[in-house]
This record gives structure tokens, C-alpha cells and sequence, in this order.
């Protein structure tokens, strides 16, 4: 049971590190890499704050192993903006709509919008709802989360046209 | 943040994104449990598995053993001074750090490991051996008030049963007013703790220096508190402590005290020289995390034939659970609660805060209001069907408008409670929609007042309630240190956003330090009571009003004015009212203060206490909400359609900070109503997931809107009072109301649940 | 509490999985999606030496018609693939509503309709619909294959016919006849995402006469392991559907329902549950069988 060896490919860069099997993702994105903007709210797979894509689709990192996380693309929250002022649209719809209070569900909500308009650039209300199941907030009641991802989807859609 | 043009006070309703939001979407906010310091050692408790015991020994020697464990601590190894937030009256202070003789809950701390990892912590922790002598343990209150119930606090000889603390409250003469009334309501109501569920669990990293000072990094809503009542339990002058609060991934009351794992950091930073760290797991949260009360209430309200109230006679016993941790002022608060919204001439109240032997219930926003006033809108729409009278016509009737009197206690110095009724009335269609109801469809209504801010002054503090202090520069800049804390409700943008508007600069030359005790003015209490807005936003507009004064006079000896000219601050600017160019920007005003008093800084602080504003709050807001559902009639699934809120909180200062506490606070209410229950067998809380304590999801989530009702308040910073807390409270008589109405199954039990509403209509 | 550290073992077929499993036995659990495997390890409920970890296997995420004509579904094929295939959508109505219920969206992404079932755990949400869809598992052993029918592989709570020295090599679905329909329901008493507090499934097939020739009922959440319901199915064959038919197969659902009370829903309401999910499951299975949805 010593540690093995890992190459973890986060958010586009190389990462080498020797781990313990039972180590998941987010142990080692937050303790051993110091991406701390990947959080811990339950480490049950029920709560959504530790959301981050892997292979483009939204997962929980607390429920992932590091060493099964080789090979695939992992993008986290530092991966999705670049810096305060080149925000995504998704960012920029969470800080203009008022999307954010507390903050902590915030980055695995914005993950978990990310891995929905990826794939259904113009959701409905209900698929959006339907669509953050697996992300709990304590302080919005989601209604302004709902709005921002509709308002990113609005200005990435027309963007993209 | 690019601001546009700000002119004076028109930053005051503007819906300014928060200005911590992009450090929040970018991952880049530290949170407490982010930090970790060179040379951490990963802290872990020992908890309880009994739930009442007398600890007759711990073995720490193999967890000591075991390599890489640097530090174990049992209660014995501390100064063993007690805590707790009513410092004024030592004898509630019930709590160790870490049990000594006894343990009183499942999950009371009884021991605590520093080791260089958190897998050897957890193996150590699993390594400690505990020899218990089991005790008699009680559950509820009934068993805890019966003869014979084990005394939980039996080292506390003023105590003869497990009630902690009462509270009376008496206002005219109760049995004569009820023979002078033609009906009477009589229930009893059972409400049921409630989790904060915060998503951020409790995290903590303490450090100490050279000389033994110790700096925290924790996860609190009051850092002045922590600091006072960790250095008295540490044993050490409150200057040898500094408390810096991170930012906080909620709160919601349950982050306001001090707390073991805040003790043992520092205490084991102390003796072992390193950072010590300790963050909660959701398991631990939900197991010994604060709660709101659970309480049995006995209410009984009297009425004349055409619905004025005559007289309201109130008795609340607390869950309290092993200590009385906030206990104390819940149970003053909740008398307080049941003698608002209407006008009872007459009222009663008994509460008694009880000890049982489950884990400590604390503050928890609305803080005794959603148990007090679920039970008054329930018997107030109990009663109206009984007088025959529409439930909102029965409320208006007895609503308290500007200007009432609670005798001794409170004047309502704004009120648009009226306003409120009126207005959800004709915006939900109410009476006509309660005519018409569809099969299954239901309607219903509750209300809510809340505090903005205590008065009450139970921690003891000699310090001002709120202060601020503010540093103007020659840059055109200010920093605003405060000791209010953003817990996520967003108080960082609206603090700024008042100094902006009144120093007439634009937000974002405000740099702002908020809760860290060595460098934040000593004394304010912290966030908790809605008090923020108004207390610390009081506090900043006294400190403004001084530096104003100061470049006031630079503007004035510039420009020769009148002595009767007014001066003006706005767009960057301070400069003659009557006339605009006679001015200069705030910078150079600042500039020349400084020249003028030859290099001094140019600081005012800013303070506030709330001072003969009675025994309770400076100011209280009031609202009305409606809730609309639909309950399948073969599984009496509840879903919850839409909800409808009128609601007064004085001036908006920030549209979008409200609306997000009113949105939160359904989702709250909402999961208090329908789906949050604690399962306790035993003691023991089986519900320890989000899997299984369940929290709204965003499906779940009914349509929302939101009316605001224009009134100023004229103690609260431009018009302002509270928004926080109160909008918690209406949404649980709502539901249960529309319930009701779809099913004839009137709530007196929270929660609402598929099976109550099946086994009263006899379906199962 | 931390997941107790184990070896991994990544094999890159399922044939290497199998020799793995064979040498380390009861040591061993196979990992596929892991949101089970991981929870129980946490918390101490499993404590394997050796985690056999399926994500090296190429290929094994598949969803394709076999030989015979029936749907094969692989072990690593994830509950998000399984609810929006276009023929699992068409062909198995019940299961393509079950695996978009089961959890959350990040857990759909993670966990296997495989995983889910061999937990043998008795609120599954995928359990009742394979079992009315008359699924199968093909269960590789040292000496070979086996095929076990779904109504014989659970045993108990989180217990199957599964032996420790064998793996799901893949879950078979036989192709529905014409006019067959079915149907999952749930009822989570506190919220729209929530673990069934009870569950039905149900499928119809009638014949060109409108009789239903085959009809099964299945139950989850309401006895230590998901149940068909034999007694209720009997009634329903040879009949022409109607409320009152339904009403009866309901009933006897009903009764065979032997649920327990715990923190989710109470004994006595799971029961009368059973009855009111019976019925709608046979009527959302007769509309589609009947072609009046689409």
C-alpha cells in the first residue's frame, strides 16, 4: 500500500505526484496542489462543492480517486476564468446577477453550469434546475444562480453566433 | 468593479454586485479550512459515543505512541475554565473546552490530537481508550422535567431540576382579560430542531509566536467574542489573542461562539509550538453542530366577537440539549416574539430553557421567532375561521402600526406591517383565490417581525456595541476597518456602499478590513440579530460625519465660505452646496488636512449603542407572506407552487442583496416546513449526510415575488433596518396554512410530512 | 472519516480483472464508478485489501444489441449514457426514467447502472425496472460464464449471488415484444432529489387483442431486497386492462410489501404507497404499450 506514482493533467497543466491509492481528487487538489477553489462541504458526493470536470463532465472530486483521475482532462475553478478581469461569462453572470453570497457552493455550482451549457448551450428554468440537483446552496435559494446561468447562456449563445 | 458615475446617497438602492464575488467565482477566496501554514499539524477530536457517563478514565498512551502524533490533550491537560456567551451571568457559562468528569451528549469533546497528518490524527483518535460509568439519560423535555430525571448539570448546587433558566414576562392582568374575551384560542405546538447547514463545515487554524501570543484564521461570525472567551479559557490577557475571520461559507448564527476545536488549535499551537489546524467533517456538523430549538409551546389567545385580541398567554420549554450554549436568549427572545406583530394588551409569557442530554441546540437565524411565531400566525388563522373572519382582515385588525408600545420594552418606531397585508392581499388576489381553491390547491398566509440588532447585553462587553473605524488618504481613498463580518449575506458591499454614499466617493476606493481583532475596533460584537446594517452601518456614519467635519473645514478656510454655507460631498468631490466650484476633490481636501495638521493621518472612529431604545431592538421590520400549494391527494407529496412576500426593511440600501436574503430564506423556511428534520434514536443522530438531512435543492424551489414596502426608519442608517433573519420565519405558517386549505390538515408538529397529512384525512 | 488506504489494481482487460479477483477473493472489490464503494469504505462498512479498478478496461462502456438481438449493456456504461440513449429511451421507458432519477447529475457522471445494481441494495433506484424488464447478468468465474436472470440475483440487503472470486462481465436486456410498455415510479417524500422512499416498476405487453399477455410488477425500499411481485403479475395475464384490474394487482402488491419504518418514510405509508405507485406504473406502462404517449 505505498504510494504510486500519478500524472494528473489539471486544468491544462502537468502535475507529477506520488500518492496513497485511497487519496481522492480533491485531497490532492486542495492539500498537495493548493487549488483550495475546489471546496469540501460534505466528501459524501451529496452536496456538489467539490465539483470539477473530468473529461468535461461534472463529477464529484471527493468521490474520485486521484489515481483514476490519470489520463483525463481535469479542469477545476482556477481553470475556468483567467484572472478577476477576464472572467468567464459564466463567472461574470454569477457576479452581476447576484449569484454569489456566501460563496462556498460557488465554484461547484459554476462547474456544474459549465458541464450544462456545454452541452445544452439554451436550457430551460427546469433544466437548469433539474441541471444543479447535485449542488446544494444554503444562502441563495437558487434563484439568482438560475438567472445567471440563463443570462451566461444568452451571452455565450449570442456570442458564439 | 467598474463603477459608473456615483452621485451622494444614489449609491443607496443600487444593486451592487458584491464586492467579493469575483474573488468567490474564481476559487481564489480563502476560506478558513483553505489556509494551511508552514508546519501544520492536523487537529481531530475525540467525541463521546455515550450519551450521559461519568468519565472514569482515558488512556491517551497509545495514541501519544503512535509516530507523528505530536500533541494529545484531555480536559484535565487544560486550565478547565468554563464559556459561554452570557458573561454576565457566570453561572450560564456551563461549557469546557473538553469534558472533564462528564459527558452529556453524544458528541460532547472529550479529547484532541495534533499529529503531522489528518490520517494519523483519525488512527490516534481511534486509539484513545475511554472508561465510561453510564448514566440515566433523558431526550426530550418531558423526560427531562419528570421526578426523578437525572440532573444533567448536577455540579451547578443553584440548579434543583434541568431547567437552566427561565424568563416571565407579565403585562396587565391575564385572568381577567380572558374572562373579558368572547373566544379563546388554546394549542400546543411542537417544533423541531433545525440544522444552519452552512455549506462551509467549521475550520480553524491557530498559530502562536514566540512570546505565546496565538493568531486564529477561524470560521466565525463574532471574531471580538472568540477572542474574549478564548483567551479567558486559554488563560492569557484578550490582547494575547487575535482573531482573523477568512471568509466565511456561511453561518446563520452557528458560527457566534467560541467553539472546542477554535480551543484546542490554539491551546495545542501553544504547547507544541506549531500551526495547528482543524476542520470539521459534515458528519461531525451534523452530529455536534449548533441547531436551532426545538420547543413545546402552549399558546392561548383571546378575542372579542369582531377579532380584536384581548390577551395572549405564552409558555415555551427549550430543547436546549447538553449546554445552554445560546440557549439563554432564545428563551428571553421568544417571550419577546409572542408579544409581537399584534397589539396584545394583555400578555403572559413563561419560558424555560431546558437541559437534556442531546447535543446543544444555539442561534439559529430568527432565533426564537420562527418556533414563537409559527405558532401565533397558525392560531391566527386557526382563529379567523373560527370568528368567521378573513385571515388577513383578522391581521390588519390587530396589527402594530408606527408609533405602538410594548410597555417597558420596545417602542415600534416604523412599521409597514399594514402596508404589508394590504399589499399581498391584492397582489396574490388572496380572498378570491381562497374562494375559488382547485382540488388539492391551497392558499395561506404568515407574517414575521424581526429585530435589527439586540440591545440585550448578556456578553458583557464595556465596549460600544458596533464601532468603525475610517482612514481617509490624499489619494481620494478611505479604508474602513470593521469588525462586522460578511458571512455571505453580503454586509462587506452594503458597509461600503454607506461610506461611499456618504463621503461621495465611488465604493471601490474604499479598501475594507473587516474581522480581525488586532487590527478592527475593539468591542463590536460581530454579526448575529440582524444588527449589521444598522448598528455597524450607525457606527460608519459617525465616523464619516467626523472626517466630513475635518475636510468640511479645509473646503471652507479654501474658498472664505460663509460660515452659513453648507458643504457638500459627492462625484469624488467636497465643495460649497450652493455653489459646486467652490471645491476640490476629496484627495486633495484630505491632502491639505494633512499639511494643515502637519503629517497627522486623518482617522475618525465611528461608534454605536443602541441607548434608551428599550430592552430589545433600535428598530423591527414586519412582512406578510403566501404561500400557494399543491398536494398530491394519494401520496400528500407537498409541492410548493409559489410564494409571495410583502415586506418592510426600511430603506433597500443594495435591491440585490435583499432579494438574495429573501430567495435564502425561503429555501430555509421551506426546508424547515417540509423536509429538515433531525433523526434522533437514542441520542444518537442518525441523519448525518446531506443524503439524509435534506436540504432544499433547486427543484425544489418554488416561483418567487417579492413586493417592498416604502418606510424609513429614522434609527437605521438612511432608513435602513434589518433583512436578514425575519424573512425566515413567515414562509412555515404560510405553507402550513395552504396545506390546510388543500387538505384540512392544520400542522401543530412540525415538519409537514406526506404521512401526517395522509394519517389525518385517515388515508393510511 | 479518511477512505483506509488499499492496493489498486488497474487491469486493462476484464479477462486480467477476473484472474485479480479470482487470487484475491473476499480481499477485493471491484471498482467501477465507485460513488458506493467509496462511501462504504469510508465508513467502515467494507474494508477491501485489494480495490480492482475497472478504469483501465477498454471498451466496456458500451450499449449495443448483442447477437440474439437483445441490449447489452457493459459494466462501465454511466447512469448519464444509460438515460439519454435513443434505445434505451424507445425500448426501456422504465429505465431510461430511473437512471436520470438515480442521484445527482455529478453522480450520474461517475456511477455505473452495473454498480448500482450489484450493491444489491434494496432502494436502488435502477433495481425494479431491470427486474420488470426481465434483465440479466453474465457473471464471469474462473471456469467460465454464467447468466442469472435479475429476480435471482439479489439475496438480502446488499447481498447477491455474486461470489467474491467473480465479476460482471455485462447486463443483458431482452428486446420487449411489440405493444409492451414500462414504467418506474418514485416517491421521495422530501425533496425531488432524494433516494426513493418507495419505488414501482412495471411492464405490460399485450397482445393484438388488447389482453395482457405479459405483466410484471416490481418493488423497491419495501422489503430487504428490490421483489417481484408474482401474485399481482398472475392476476394481470390473460386480462384486458382496466382500473379496476389494476386496482386488484395493486393491492396484492399491497400485501407482499413487507416494508420497515426508518428515518425516510414509515412502515404503514410505504405500504399504501406500494398500492398507489402500483397503479400508476401500470397505467404509465399500459399508455405506452397501448402507443398513446410518444
Amino acid at each position: 500500500m505505498t504510494k504510486v506514482n500519478v500524472k494528473l493533467k489539471i486544468n491544462g497543466d502537468p502535475y507529477e505526484l506520488a500518492v496513497r491509492p485511497n487519496r481522492t481528487l480533491v485531497e490532492v487538489l486542495r492539500d498537495d496542489l493548493h487549488l483550495t477553489g475546489t471546496k469540501i462541504g460534505c466528501k459524501t458526493g451529496d452536496c456538489g462543492a467539490c465539483t470539477i470536470l473530468l473529461d468535461g463532465k461534472s463529477v464529484c472530486s471527493c468521490m474520485t480517486l486521484a489515481i483514476e483521475a490519470q489520463g483525463k482532462e481535469i479542469t477545476t475553478i482556477e481553470g475556468v476564468g483567467l484572472s478577476y478581469d477576464k472572467l468567464h461569462p459564466i463567472q461574470e453572470a454569477f457576479v452581476n446577477e447576484g449569484a454569489v453570497q456566501c460563496g462556498y457552493c460557488t465554484p461547484g455550482m459554476i462547474m456544474s453550469a459549465k458541464n450544462l451549457l456545454d452541452k445544452n448551450p439554451k436550457p430551460t428554468e427546469l433544466e437548469i434546475r433539474k441541471a444543479l440537483s447535485g449542488n446544494l446552496c444554503r444562502c441563495t435559494g437558487y434563484a439568482r444562480i438560475v438567472k445567471a446561468i440563463e443570462v451566461a447562456s444568452e451571452k455565450m449563445y449570442n456570442t458564439q453566433k | 468593479m467598474n463603477d459608473t458615475k456615483t452621485n451622494n446617497n444614489s449609491l443607496i438602492g443600487q444593486s451592487i454586485p458584491r464586492i467579493d464575488s469575483p474573488s468567490k467565482v474564481t476559487g481564489k477566496a480563502q476560506y478558513a479550512g483553505d489556509i494551511i501554514l508552514p508546519g501544520t499539524l492536523y487537529g481531530k477530536l475525540l467525541l463521546s459515543t455515550v450519551a450521559h457517563a461519568k468519565i472514569k478514565n482515558i488512556d491517551i498512551s497509545a495514541a501519544l505512541a503512535l509516530p507523528g502524533v505530536k500533541d494529545v490533550i484531555v480536559g484535565k491537560d487544560t486550565p478547565c475554565i468554563k464559556f459561554g456567551n452570557w458573561r454576565l451571568f457566570p453561572n450560564t457559562q456551563d461549557e469546557l473546552p473538553l469534558a472533564v468528569d462528564k459527558v452529556r451528549f453524544i458528541g460532547d469533546e472529550i479529547a484532541a490530537v495534533a499529529a503531522i497528518t489528518p490520517e494519523i490524527a483519525e488512527a490516534a483518535i481511534a486509539l484513545i481508550k475511554v472508561e465510561y460509568e453510564l448514566l440515566p439519560a433523558v431526550f426530550n423535555i418531558d423526560d427531562s422535567l419528570a421526578p426523578g430525571a437525572p440532573l444533567i448539570h448536577d455540579e451547578n448546587k443553584e440548579l434543583t431540576s434541568n431547567i437552566s433558566l427561565d424568563r416571565k414576562i407579565d403585562v396587565g392582568d391575564i385572568e381577567q382579560a380572558f374572562k373579558d374575551a368572547d373566544y379563546i384560542r388554546e394549542d400546543s405546538f411542537l417544533v423541531h430542531p433545525h440544522s444552519h447547514a452552512y455549506m462551509e463545515p467549521c475550520a480553524t487554524i491557530a498559530e502562536t509566536d514566540a512570546e505565546g501570543r496565538v493568531t486564529i484564521y477561524t470560521s466565525t461570525q463574532t471574531p471580538y467574542i472568540v477572542q474574549c472567551l478564548l483567551a479567558s479559557t486559554l488563560g492569557i490577557p484578550e490582547n494575547h489573542v487575535r482573531v482573523v475571520k477568512p471568509a466565511i461559507g456561511g453561518g446563520f448564527g452557528g458560527k457566534m461562539e467560541l467553539r472546542t476545536w477554535e480551543f484546542c488549535a490554539a491551546f495545542m499551537s501553544r504547547r507544541t509550538g506549531r500551526p495547528v489546524r482543524f476542520v470539521l467533517t459534515r458528519q461531525e456538523e451534523l452530529e455536534i453542530g449548533r441547531r436551532r430549538h426545538g420547543m413545546k409551546i402552549k399558546s392561548k389567545v383571546g378575542f372579542k366577537k369582531d377579532g380584536t385580541i384581548v390577551a395572549k398567554d405564552f409558555e415555551a420549554y427549550l430543547d436546549g440539549g447538553a449546554y445552554n450554549s445560546m440557549g439563554p436568549t432564545a428563551t428571553f427572545l421568544c417571550g419577546n416574539f409572542g408579544a409581537m406583530l399584534y397589539r396584545y394588551p394583555v400578555y403572559r409569557y413563561r419560558g424555560y430553557h431546558v437541559y437534556t442530554n442531546l447535543p446543544p441546540s444555539g442561534a439559529m437565524r430568527g432565533f426564537g421567532a420562527p418556533q414563537a411565531m409559527f405558532i401565533s400566525e397558525t392560531q391566527m388563522n386557526m382563529a379567523a375561521i373560527d370568528l368567521g373572519i378573513d385571515a388577513i382582515d383578522l391581521r390588519i385588525k390587530n396589527a402594530m402600526v408606527t408609533g405602538d408600545k410594548i410597555e417597558g420594552v420596545t417602542t415600534i418606531s416604523s412599521a409597514g406591517f399594514v402596508e404589508s397585508l394590504e399589499k399581498i392581499a391584492s397582489a396574490t388576489q388572496w380572498k378570491e383565490k381562497k374562494k375559488n381553491l382547485p382540488p388539492n390547491k391551497g392558499i395561506g398566509i404568515g407574517c414575521y417581525s424581526f429585530i435589527s440588532g439586540g440591545v440585550f447585553n448578556w456578553f458583557n462587553t464595556q465596549y460600544h456595541f458596533s464601532a468603525c473605524e475610517v482612514r481617509a488618504y490624499d489619494d481620494g481613498t478611505a479604508h474602513l476597518f470593521t469588525m462586522s463580518c460578511d458571512i455571505g449575506q453580503g454586509s462587506d458591499t452594503v458597509l461600503r456602499q454607506i461610506l461611499a454614499a456618504d463621503l461621495g466617493i465611488l465604493p471601490n476606493m474604499i479598501r475594507l478590513t473587516a474581522g480581525d481583532t488586532a487590527m478592527t475596533p475593539k468591542g463590536d460584537l460581530g454579526t448575529w440579530g440582524s444588527r449589521v446594517t444598522l448598528m455597524n452601518g450607525n457606527a460608519i456614519l459617525d465616523a464619516s460625519k467626523k472626517i466630513k467635519n475635518e475636510l468640511a473645514k479645509i473646503v471652507s478656510v479654501k474658498f472664505n465660505l460663509n460660515v452659513i454655507h453648507d458643504v457638500a460631498f459627492a462625484d469624488g468631490r467636497v465643495f460649497a452646496k450652493a455653489n459646486p466650484k467652490y471645491g476640490m476633490t476629496f484627495g486633495e481636501a484630505v491632502t491639505m488636512w494633512v499639511k494643515m495638521n502637519r503629517g497627522e493621518e486623518l482617522t475618525a472612529r465611528g461608534v454605536y449603542t443602541p441607548r434608551d431604545k428599550g430592552l430589545t431592538t433600535p428598530a423591527y421590520s414586519f412582512g406578510a407572506q403566501v404561500a400557494e400549494v399543491d398536494v398530491d391527494p394519494e401520496t400528500g407529496v407537498v409541492t410548493v407552487e409559489k410564494i409571495s412576500t410583502a415586506h418592510d426593511c426600511g430603506t433597500v440600501i443594495n435591491p440585490l442583496s435583499v432579494e438574495g436574503q429573501l430567495e435564502g430564506a425561503i429555501q430555509m423556511g421551506l426546508g424547515y416546513t417540509l423536509c429538515e428534520q433531525f433523526a434522533i434514536k437514542d441520542g444518537k443522530t442518525l441523519n448525518t449526510t446531506f443524503l439524509d438531512y435534506k436540504v432544499p435543492a433547486a427543484e425544489d424551489m418554488p416561483q418567487i415575488v417579492s413586493y417592498k414596502i416604502d418606510t424609513y426608519e429614522k434609527e437605521g442608517p438612511f432608513g435602513a433596518k434589518e433583512v436578514g433573519e425575519g424573512l425566515v420565519i413567515p414562509t412555515a405558517p404560510a405553507i402550513a396554512d395552504a396545506v390546510f386549505q388543500a387538505t384540512g390538515y392544520r400542522c401543530k408538529d412540525l415538519p409537514i410530512t406526506p404521512e401526517k397529512i395522509l394519517k389525518s384525512q385517515g388515508k393510511i | 472519516m479518511a477512505i483506509p488506504n488499499f492496493n489498486y489494481l488497474a487491469p486493462t482487460t476484464l479477462k486480467e480483472a477476473l484472474t485479480m479477483r479470482v487470487s484475491h477473493g473476499a480481499k477485493s472489490s471491484i471498482m467501477a464508478g465507485g460513488t458506493d464503494l467509496l462511501i462504504k469504505m469510508a465508513h467502515r462498512n467494507h474494508h477491501p485489501e485489494y480495490v480492482i479498478g475497472l478504469n483501465c478496461v477498454a471498451d466496456i462502456n458500451y450499449i449495443r444489441y448483442n447477437a440474439a438481438g437483445n441490449l447489452a449493456i457493459g459494466p462501465m456504461a454511466k447512469l448519464s449514457t444509460i438515460m439519454d440513449h435513443p434505445d434505451i429511451v424507445s425500448h426501456f421507458p422504465a429505465l431510461s426514467h430511473s437512471s436520470g432519477v438515480t442521484a445527482t447529475v455529478q453522480i450520474r457522471n461517475m456511477s455505473t447502472l452495473i454498480g448500482n445494481i450489484v450493491n444489491a441494495s434494496p432502494s436502488a433506484d435502477n433495481a425494479t425496472p431491470l427486474l420488470v424488464l426481465d434483465a440479466s447478468l453474465v457473471i464471469m468465474h474462473e471456469g467460465g460464464e454464467r447468466e442469472v436472470p435479475l429476480h435471482e440475483f439479489f439475496l438480502g440487503f446488499g447481498n447477491s449471488v455474486m461470489k467474491p472470486t467473480e465479476l460482471i462481465k455485462e447486463m443483458i436486456l431482452p428486446m420487449p415484444g411489440k405493444n409492451s410498455g414500462s414504467s418506474y415510479q418514485k416517491i421521495s417524500t422530501r425533496s425531488k432529489v432524494d433516494i426513493a422512499g418507495v419505488c414501482v416498476s412495471a411492464f405490460l405487453t399485450l397482445n393484438d387483442a388488447g389482453v395482457i399477455t405479459t405483466a410484471r410488477i416490481a418493488l423497491g425500499s419495501v422489503a430487504p431486497k428490490p421483489i417481484r411481485v408474482p401474485q399481482a403479475e398472475q392476476v394481470l395475464e390473460g386480462q384486458k386492462p382496466s382500473i379496476e384490474l389494476f386496482r386488484k394487482a395493486a393491492a396484492l402488491s399491497r400485501e407482499e410489501a413487507k416494508p420497515i419504518s426508518d428515518m425516510r418514510a414509515s412502515a404503514d405509508y410505504r405500504k399504501a404507497m406500494v398500492e398507489v405507485l402500483t397503479i400508476r406504473a401500470l397505467e404509465a406502462s399500459l399508455l405506452i404499450a397501448t402507443n398513446k404517449t410518444h
